[in-house]
């Protein structure tokens, strides 16, 4: 129990997907004008990731890491799948992705309406991919660990760009140098936050 | 558009990328494989001072590492292979266990094989214990070589797959390593110390701790508590063992 | 920033070279359109990766975009985005098989970024943008000139990363070379260890980003 906790802890603050990943950076630095607008994509992002990490890792367990199909035919123990993973990992997404918009879209339409316009967006979201990719990287071992982690990047992502979009909404007041107006100066503030963030790093887990 | 259409599309091009993948996939296979365990020999032969590229590899394996070992818990050897040929026991040769499976066996309480392997350069024996612990992001690996007395570490070799870059990373660097070269691994009273990393300079522990420690990284104080603790477990399995030969 | 290239063989038109030069300049894929910055920057702490990736987004971006290209008129539209990701996914599962076979050890340090090609948005933007709509020679040269403008800037924020927080420079093939001399250490001067850490990368970034723009006023972004 303890360690799901500090994974998820670790997964948020320390292995931030922004800060410390650089990941969903394109969505993150189109989007965060605004808070509002920010808060709808932070929320879709941490609800696929919610999802997609812990399918894929079923996905990784039972079929594609080496041997995994064991539990077919003991024959196929030695079968190695995982050259597939990158195409699996991305298809399951962009299907979940399908899905949640449908599923949504039936069943709440006002959070459709606030979300709909991102959610096709996310399927080429790196955060999400990269969500699964280090889960299979770092080795995981249950599907509570993938959950934790995959919600805890989720949350880590929408932290990061409300953080990002408030300060954007700020910073339009101030006298920042014409070159630097828009993307550079959010770069600059996204590393400042990143420094800021690196002194989770010290936290004793 | 009619669905037929997408559908026949659909499957085609599904056929076509996965004959292709698997093409590509299990034409490159023996090369993957190949790097990754020369790779490992590099690491092997690195740990008693044998610098190999990953061509050499194979050939100085061959001719430094006299014995392949597996053994069990107790310290029974249970598999030997001598150039790569099984002299006695049965199962997998030695050097294609690896050691995550085979700890999280023990772990489990299941029977596990633990590799070692015995190496000779000019003359010298060195024994070679492989490594396998949790950094702080991740896997942390390594080998470290004890002389022939079985108590003087003779060099270590770390590798991590996502340790922090010039902080935990530098586990995988000579400036770390190279202070576990003459360290023991059992005090002066005979009893038995893997070799401890700490904070805030050996220099500043008693005489007699300082035999079997090395100073942690300034930094990455978490990664260096993995490779402390690494140590300390998977010596602890080889101990049987050796004990056993420093009997003899 | 603005090293362009001014002449080349008469086999390239000019309409082509122009596709090829504008994204390492005045629309590049990473300062201008802001595209690709997922994968990009956690592994420019060492020129050595930087250089293998950019070279790995380049083959992706160009043979993705000259398949699709080829088969723009044949792919029904509403499967369109997954049969994209399809053709980008398998070349960089085989850009990954490539490197673990003949590059393993730029394989291991670059792990799952590999991986993260599939999803970065230089590959996904050129195709729906470009390839959709054009013959495949020039979508194949687009490709190519925004692999060249992202790994333009790779390759510039890598080296400035390892030069100041490492004081070498690592190169494909040659191997480390340690630019900083050891009696600049002696006399007491220090690697900027802040320069491998992540957030330095972003920083890097937004000053090459003042510095283009300084020089192309057009780019400014007008004040709202």
């Amino acid at each position: 129990m303890q360690d799901l906790l500090n994974l998820f802890v670790k997964s948020i603050f320390i292995d931030n997907m922004v800060f410390a990943y650089f990941l969903g950076m394109c969505s993150y630095i189109a989007v965060s004008k605004t808070v509002k607008t920010s808060v709808g994509l932070g929320i879709a992002v941490t609800f696929v990731l919610f999802i997609t990490v812990p399918v894929d890792f079923l996905l990784n367990k039972y079929v594609l890491s080496p041997g995994a199909l064991s539990w077919l035919s003991p024959s196929l123990k030695d079968l190695d799948l995982s050259f597939l993973s990158f195409i699996m990992f991305i298809a399951v997404i962009a299907s979940i992705v399908q899905l949640v918009e449908m599923i949504v879209e039936k069943f709440t339409p006002a959070l459709y309406n606030s979300l709909g316009i991102f959610l096709p967006l996310i399927a080429v979201n790196c955060a999400i991919l990269g969500g699964s990719l280090f889960m299979q990287e770092h080795e995981l071992e249950t599907l509570g660990e993938a959950t934790v982690f995959g919600l805890g990047s989720g949350i880590g992502w929408f932290l990061a760009i409300i953080v990002i979009a408030a300060i954007r909404e700020r910073i339009r007041y101030s006298n920042v140098p014409a070159p630097l107006r828009g993307v550079g100066i959010t770069f600059i503030l996204t590393g400042l936050l990143g420094i800021a963030f690196m002194s989770f790093m010290g936290i004793k887990l | 558009m009619s669905n037929r259409y997408i559908f026949t599309y659909a499957t085609v091009m599904i056929v076509l990328v996965a004959a292709l993948l698997s093409t590509a996939a299990t034409v490159l296979k023996p090369y993957q494989e190949a790097n990754a365990k020369a790779a490992k020999m590099v690491e092997i032969l690195k740990s008693f001072g044998v610098d190999a590229s990953r061509d050499q590899a194979n050939e100085l394996f061959n001719r430094y590492i006299v014995d392949e070992m597996a053994i069990d818990a107790q310290g029974k050897v249970v598999t030997l292979y001598q150039k790569g040929k099984k002299v006695k026991g049965e199962g997998v040769r030695p050097f294609d266990l690896e050691m995550k499976k085979e700890l999280k066996k023990y772990d489990a309480g299941q029977a596990a094989l633990f590799p070692l392997y015995k190496a000779v350069k000019d003359n010298q024996t060195f024994y070679v214990i492989p490594l396998y612990g949790k950094g702080l992001w991740g896997p942390i690996w390594g080998y470290i070589a004890l002389q022939s007395d079985l108590k003087t570490v003779s060099g270590v070799t770390f590798g991590h797959e996502g340790e922090t870059p010039g902080l935990g990373a530098e586990i995988a660097k000579p400036p770390f390593q190279v202070q576990f070269k003459n360290k023991t691994i059992w005090d002066g009273q005979g009893n038995f110390t893997p070799i401890d990393v700490v904070k805030g300079g050996v220099e500043n522990l008693p005489k007699a701790d300082q035999a079997h420690s090395v100073d942690g990284i300034s930094g990455g104080t978490l990664t260096s508590k993995g490779v402390d603790a690494m140590l300390d477990k998977v010596l602890h399995i080889y101990k049987n063992y050796i004990v056993a030969q420093r009997k003899k | 920033m603005s090293q362009e290239k001014t002449t080349r063989e008469p086999l390239f038109s000019a309409k082509n070279m122009e596709l090829l030069r504008k994204p390492l300049n005045l629309d590049n894929p990473i300062t201008v359109q802001v595209l690709g910055i997922c994968s990009a920057l956690a592994v420019t702490v060492k020129l050595e990766p930087a250089i293998v990736m950019s070279i790995s987004v380049m083959m992706v971006t160009a043979f993705s975009n000259l398949i699709i290209s080829l088969l723009r008129n044949t792919i029904p539209s509403r499967i369109r985005i997954i049969v994209q990701l399809v053709v980008i996914a398998t070349l960089v599962i085989l850009v990954d098989q490539l490197l673990k076979a003949f590059a393993y050890d730029v394989s291991k340090q670059l792990s799952v970024f590999v991986g993260l090609i599939i999803t970065n948005c230089i590959i996904m933007g050129r195709l729906e943008a470009f390839a959709m709509g054009n013959k495949p020679w020039p979508s194949f040269m687009d490709g190519i000139g925004n692999g060249l403008g992202y790994g333009i800037i790779l390759v510039i924020i890598a080296f400035l990363r390892e030069l100041f927080g490492s004081g070498t420079v690592t190169f494909p093939v040659i191997g480390e070379l340690r630019i900083i001399p050891q009696s600049f250490y002696a006399m007491g001067y220090e690697n900027n260890g802040m320069m491998i850490l992540p957030p330095m990368a972003l920083i890097t970034v937004g000053l090459i980003i003042w510095i283009q723009r300084s020089r192309n006023r057009e780019l400014i972004e007008e004040k709202k």
